[in-house]
């Protein structure tokens, strides 16, 4: 990156008529240098859900089981 | 009337006399359930978070062989509503047992959580398992 940035002076002004253009020039190879790189992580981002899935689906089936005990009373002696 | 006649009403009068005896044989079952619910009063038999009922201590083999004939249909029951709902045996079993432990064991009953020991339920109600959660 830094030797690109060395470059990018380097593409500067080369008379007088051309200050405007080398500016610009400049503006940019420094936006460029001003780049943040992100890299992917290497492994896959695990997260764990099971623990929550199987309570969701105790919660769901209260009323199933509920009606399931209503329905057979000889199963459900108290 | 007919000899034949007579003979299928013979054959008739046996088949209803069949039929009554099997209705009539499941009678000790019915009586044989009023045992567990002796035994769940005395604290030996009692309700478990699996969604079953245990046997705690020892007890008689007729109240074992009805534990385990009523823990046979209540996991065909599960099975059926599982499948419907396309979820395991063992979460329409858990849900089961939190309504079970919230709602059905009476104070003084035992009851099992998991691989602990019975439990004696007080005047309060059980501490449910976690997965319970809003269970009522």
């Amino acid at each position: 990156m830094s030797q690109m940035c060395e470059n990018g002076r380097g593409w500067g002004p080369k008379g007088p008529g051309h200050y405007a253009l080398g500016g610009a020039a400049a503006g940019a190879a420094l936006l460029l240098c001003g780049c943040i790189t992100v890299k992917a992580p290497d492994k896959p981002i695990e997260i764990n859900l099971n623990v929550k899935v199987q309570q969701e689906v105790v919660v769901r089936l209260q009323k199933d089981a509920q009606d399931l005990i209503q329905n057979n009373p000889e199963l459900f002696p108290q | 009337m007919t000899r034949k006649s007579s003979l299928l009403f013979a054959a008739l009068g046996l088949a209803v006399v069949g039929l009554t005896g099997a209705l009539l044989s499941s009678g000790p079952a019915l009586a044989q359930s009023g045992a567990v619910v002796s035994a769940m009063a005395a604290g030996t038999v009692g309700e478990q978070a699996d969604g079953y009922l245990g046997i705690n201590g020892s007890v008689g083999a007729d109240i074992r062989a009805e534990v385990e004939s009523i823990n046979i249909k209540r996991r065909a029951a599960y099975t059926d509503l599982a499948a419907k709902r396309g979820v395991t045996v063992a979460d329409v079993a858990a849900a089961t047992g939190c309504q079970t432990l919230a709602n059905r064991v009476k104070q003084g009953q035992v009851y099992r959580i998991g691989t602990g020991g019975w439990q004696t339920k007080g005047s309060g109600p059980i501490a449910l398992p976690g997965y319970c959660a809003t269970a009522n």
